[in-house]
């Protein structure tokens, strides 16, 4: 079976996904406790660079894995060309937000506030790299030129399956391709976090916010793939895909793990270290007013997968690695919860509290007004998951479409041969 | 594995996967493989021979448990009771500033306890000379060995001659 169907079932269960995250999010507008809809847009940034950012590190690692000659994803990197084909899809929210953010739908960013640039002496100082010009047309290059490469590698992978032959002029091509997105990808996706989340919080910064981000899109997209590659094997499709290729994701699952904990604790100590005040905002906020958050996510992407992991066969195993993959996907997402929210409800409550624009020295009041559990910013409510199974129903919508519409296995890929035979 | 005072036949091959036949042959025919030595670890060969899953990680993870407690609960110890000091005007017990530290403990324990463990296992050590079988064994050629008193001596040469074996050797180690 190397051609995927897509059942009429799981056509309607996705679908039933998608309009329970519509509903969501639908509903998030009315429910929100502020004027500005901050529950609405929080909700619509945080899944959407979620998903993007898996569909744009899957495409960042097919780039690695051709310039780095490896052999053993080949069987099934179809799922990852899948992956990154969602890219377009978030594209279209991020721009929505964009325009928002240019004509002032929306009150996400502080340094979009008219009156805190005036005021504001770090937002003020910051104009330069962080405005609406720059968020949308910055934003818009940016995206236009990762779906360029997402197109091509696609495009050069169907057309290497349909024809292919040992002149592997194909796979040359793709390796020029994929060695020039590498250091594209690397900047550029630095340049989009720190636009799209890290200015959430405004007077923050982290040199390391990027790696880390990247690392929670990282594991996530591995989780997804596992969880995808055993439910299309549950199914029958792709047999040559074995407990050891299984093993190497697991494997990846777990390292990467531990290098998102190895970031978040660099990025953490340093600042809690040094003690300076525009740095420790960031994670004072967050430990003081969102506790549960802050401490549950080290748990639940740390603790849990280093220790179940750590064994040989648990990584192989699919149940064991099934339930790991979901729990950390989940994990991860409410990673990028905890980055996304607290500071855009500190900027609506900043924004509300004084009529639209004061100096930053105003801001105890508002830190103060955080401290009150907020439905749907405080932990996840049950419009967030709803919201979330939206969007995972979405890619995974995308991902199974852009898998019935090319072979499973690209026949004719020169590292075929070896991905079959790939032994751990 | 140490071998003393033993006839050892053994059979010299040029390639790992002429290896890995011979040794499904002898499986077959029951024969009592003494041990396999290779250059190199060869793919699919622990689970022709069943061998058992190494036990060496579980003790390495004890060391590792060892040493990272050691080293937190040292530290607080020290940094709570014996000799407070303030850093930075940050509180005595500062969990963050000890854990870069207890990685870093946990991580010598758990080499060195597997080291020594793996060492001593294995009967190796300073001073000790270990009985080789064939200087090429650490180059190309690969072997499979069979202790002389357990098996007939015609039934092996007719193995290793059926199998491909370049050449075959008797040793007392």
């Amino acid at each position: 079976m190397n051609q995927y169907i897509m059942p009429g079932s799981q056509r309607t269960l996705l679908f039933s996904g998608m309009a329970l995250g519509l509903l969501c999010l639908v509903l998030s507008w009315f429910v929100g406790a502020d004027e500005f809809h901050t529950r609405f847009w929080t909700n619509l940034l945080h899944n959407t660079v979620f998903f993007t950012g898996i569909s744009f590190i899957a495409l960042f690692f097919i780039c690695v894995c051709i310039t780095a000659w490896a052999g053993w994803y080949t069987l099934f990197k179809r799922v990852w060309e899948a992956f990154s084909l969602f890219m377009i899809f978030g594209f279209i929210i991020m721009i929505i937000i964009g325009i928002g953010n240019y004509l002032g739908y929306h009150h996400l960013y502080h340094w979009n506030d008219p009156a805190s640039i005036e005021t504001d002496k770090i937002i003020n100082h910051k104009s330069g790299f962080l405005n609406k010009g720059v968020y949308l047309f910055g934003g818009l290059f940016v995206m236009a030129v990762w779906y360029l490469f997402a197109r091509k590698l696609r495009s050069l992978s169907l057309a290497e399956g349909r024809d292919g032959d040992a002149s592997f002029s194909y796979h040359h091509t793709a390796r020029v391709w994929a060695a020039a997105f590498l250091p594209f990808a690397g900047f550029s996706s630095a340049f989009i976090i720190w636009q799209w989340v890290m200015s959430l919080d405004a007077h923050w910064y982290s040199t390391m916010f990027a790696w880390y981000s990247g690392a929670s899109w990282f594991v996530s997209m591995i989780c997804l793939t596992l969880l995808v590659l055993i439910y299309l094997k549950s199914k029958g499709y792709y047999e040559q895909v074995t407990g050891e290729h299984i093993h190497d994701l697991g494997k990846f699952l777990f390292a990467f793990s531990i290098f998102w904990t190895y970031l978040w604790f660099s990025q953490f100590m340093l600042i809690w270290y040094a003690n300076i005040g525009e740095e420790t905002v960031y994670f004072r906020h967050r430990m003081d007013n969102y506790p549960v958050l802050f401490y549950g996510n080290l748990l639940i992407n740390f603790v849990f997968p280093f220790f179940v992991l750590m064994r040989n066969d648990t990584k192989r195993k699919f149940g064991s690695v099934g339930i790991v993959a979901t729990i950390v996907l989940f994990g991860h997402w409410w990673d990028y919860f905890l980055m996304i929210k607290p500071g855009a409800l500190h900027t609506a409550h900043e924004l509300m509290g004084a009529g639209h624009g004061h100096g930053h020295d105003d801001a105890h009041g508002a830190v103060e007004h955080a401290a009150h559990f907020v439905s749907g910013f405080t932990l996840p409510g049950l419009i967030e998951i709803g919201v979330f199974i939206g969007f995972l129903s979405a890619f995974l919508y995308v991902v199974y479409n852009r898998l019935a519409s090319a072979p499973l296995v690209s026949e004719r890929d020169p590292y075929l041969a070896e991905s079959i035979h790939h032994h751990v | 594995m140490t071998i003393r005072d033993k006839k050892v036949i053994y059979g010299l091959y040029n390639d790992e996967q002429d290896l890995l036949k011979a040794v499904k042959v002898a499986k077959g025919a029951h024969m009592d493989i003494l041990d396999v030595f290779s250059p190199f670890p060869v793919h699919g060969l622990d689970p022709l021979l069943e061998l058992e899953e190494s036990r060496l990680h579980i003790a390495g993870f004890i060391y590792g448990m060892i040493g990272a407690l050691t080293a937190f609960l040292g530290m607080t110890w020290i940094f709570t009771k014996d000799w407070p000091i303030i850093f930075g005007g940050k509180p005595y017990w500062s969990v963050p500033a000890f854990i870069p530290i207890t990685f870093e403990t946990m991580v010598l324990f758990a080499s060195i306890g597997m080291v020594v463990t793996f060492y001593t296992v294995c009967g190796l050590g300073p001073g000790v000379t270990n009985p080789t079988l064939d200087d090429r064994l650490t180059d190309d050629k690969f072997a499979i060995a069979f202790d002389a008193s357990h098996v007939d001596a015609g039934d092996v040469e007719s193995f290793f001659a059926k199998t491909g074996a370049a050449e075959v050797n008797t040793k007392i180690l």
